[in-house]
């Protein structure tokens, strides 16, 4: 696991080949005034129009990073937003200082995004039904699962069970908050908490995983839902690839943990394309709640 | 100088703590369920894959009452760590414990855990076995599980590889163990990317017991005579078995509907 010795140096090695291969899903680069550039074809677009597409990539289809704003925008009926306070406090478990105390990271994650937290819920419609969104915010440390991300979350839950709404969750983070140490452990079994609540109230919970979408976040609520849909080429899994590699010496096979790779081996129901994600989840919702 | 002298120490302490409780002489689970439990038969496959040898379970007597006892088996010996994969679980042995709760649940057997994994293995076929489904899965089997369930932290309890087994009504740890989000060297390489900077990131997390018995995630610590469980196996296990017998006796008391009432809301409230 040792094979980066500091920040620096990581920055300056190219990274190996093998983990490209999916494609690696990062911000859109803006190229120059106005314009953005697909960070894996390199084709240019004016802002607008690649914002029109979702951050998708007209040429060669890659899925650009959206924020949780944009996720919520983009499934929910127009005007029917409302969104959900994710003041919940905050926390500091293990007073974490790593150079930065943890505080003045949370509070630098809140300016950059314009954020509370990793999580950003609405109450909305989606074609007509009655939902919850909670959407993860990969731009917010890393979209990792903390105790006041936990917290929203669960609390989403319950709006969803007290007004009878479907719950829909887009996933992307890289698993626990470490700066929360053990605490953030317990948002795994916190969450797991609210969505057992959705399923006892025969909710129906429909779950989105981005890229990417490891660790904490997949081995609970990401994937506890009624229906999995993944993007395309979203990396997702419990341990990264890198630290498989390296703990097991094993070749990784091509397109390991892919949104496809999953698809193939029984893991997640569809993979979706971004662009016709909102028309996909609200044809899902329509067979679960048409016999209310 | 002084300052870096006394970081420095402060950091060693805290990775002994950790070593301490990876010490390999520190009782295993097959050894706990030898000792404190009577005729355990063990009941193995997770009916969809195969047997996964890092967790072992089975009915058993406890006190002459019957129990599942599932465990996570780190191994004693070169042949056995490898045989039990280091008490690192793939998702047939998550799969294969949810298989033995919920038969348990259906005999009305209350269940003991005893949680001992560095992690959740980390491989390609765990992944493409759904290693996240499994753990996933087993955290909400154990919040819904009708039944009484007491979990027990040996020595190291690590990430949602632990915690899969430990959504218990009562969870118990011996007092040296270590109960943490991931093991110090992962944390490391995620937070400083540099896994040599273990001792910093054990400093950092405090992964002993004793942060999780503060945050509630655990509810009794089992002393240990100095200089640990390691050298006093069967004092200790003696009274894991006193402390377990007790608590699945107060467990027992409760109607299940609010049993299962009082897990949801104490995870619902778990880590602040």
């Amino acid at each position: 696991m040792a094979e980066r010795t500091s920040g620096m140096t990581a920055r300056q090695k190219p990274p190996s080949r093998r983990l490209q291969a999916p494609g690696p899903q990062l911000r859109p680069v803006a190229a120059s005034h106005g314009t953005i550039a697909c960070p894996a074809c390199g084709r240019r677009y004016v802002i607008e129009r690649y914002a029109e597409d979702l951050n998708v990539c007209a040429a060669c289809g890659h899925h650009g990073r959206v924020s949780a704003r944009q996720r919520i925008e983009e499934l929910a009926d127009p005007t029917t937003v409302e969104l959900v306070s994710s003041d919940v406090g905050d926390r500091d478990p293990l007073k974490f200082d790593d150079g930065v105390p943890y505080p003045e990271r949370v509070e630098l994650a809140r300016e950059r995004t314009g954020l509370d937290e990793a999580f950003l819920v609405a109450r909305a419609s989606l074609s007509g039904v009655p939902v919850v969104i909670a959407a993860m915010d990969f731009g917010f440390l890393g979209g990792s699962l903390g105790s006041a991300a936990g917290e929203i979350f669960a609390r989403a839950c319950e709006d969803a069970v007290a007004e009878r709404r479907a719950l829909v969750a887009v996933c992307t983070s890289g698993g626990a908050r470490m700066q929360e140490g053990i605490a953030s452990l317990a948002q795994m079994a916190r969450c797991s908490t609210g969505v057992a609540a959705v399923v006892e109230a025969r909710l129906p919970y429909i779950s989105v995983l981005g890229d990417p979408c490891f660790g904490g976040v997949t081995a609970s609520f990401a994937v506890q839902a009624d229906v999995i849909l993944a993007e395309p080429g979203a990396r997702i899994g419990f341990a990264g690839g890198r630290v498989i590699e390296q703990a097991t010496h094993d070749r990784l096979p091509d397109g390991f943990q892919t949104a496809e790779f999953l698809l193939a081996h029984g893991m997640v129901d569809a993979v979706v394309d971004r662009r016709q994600l909102q028309p996909a989840i609200a044809r899902l919702l329509s067979f679960y709640t048409a016999a209310r | 100088m002084t300052t870096t002298t006394e970081t420095v120490e402060r950091e060693q302490r805290a990775f002994d703590a950790v070593e301490l409780a990876r010490h390999p002489d520190r009782p295993r689970a097959l050894q706990v369920i030898e000792t404190a439990f009577d005729d355990w038969t063990e009941l193995r496959g997770d009916r969809l894959y195969g047997d996964d040898r890092a967790v072992v379970g089975g009915p058993a007597y406890l006190a002459g009452h019957p129990v599942m006892v599932i465990g996570q088996q780190k191994g004693t010996d070169p042949m056995s760590r490898a045989l039990h994969n280091f008490g690192m679980p793939h998702p047939e042995g998550y799969r294969k414990a949810q298989r033995l709760m919920r038969q348990a649940e259906k005999f009305a057997m209350p269940v003991v855990c005893l949680v001992d994994t560095p992690a959740a293995h980390a491989g390609v076929g765990a992944e493409e076995r759904g290693q996240a489904w499994a753990i996933a899965e087993s955290l909400l089997c154990m919040l819904s599980l009708r039944t009484p369930t007491v979990s027990v932290v040996l020595s190291e309890g690590g990430s949602g590889g632990a915690l899969a087994l430990a959504v218990a009504d009562r969870v118990l740890a011996l007092e040296n163990a270590v109960y943490t989000v991931a093991p110090p060297e992962t944390c490391a390489a995620i937070l400083y990317r540099d896994a040599s900077q273990r001792a910093r990131a054990a400093a950092a997390l405090r992964p002993g017991v004793g942060t999780a018995y503060d945050i509630g995630l655990v509810d009794e610590l089992i002393p240990e005579p100095d200089p640990g469980a390691h050298a006093h196996a069967a004092v200790v296990i003696a009274a894991m078995r006193g402390a377990l017998i007790r608590h699945l006796g107060e467990l027992g008391a409760i109607p299940l509907d609010v049993l299962v009432k009082e897990r949801a809301a104490r995870y619902r409230a778990a880590g602040g």
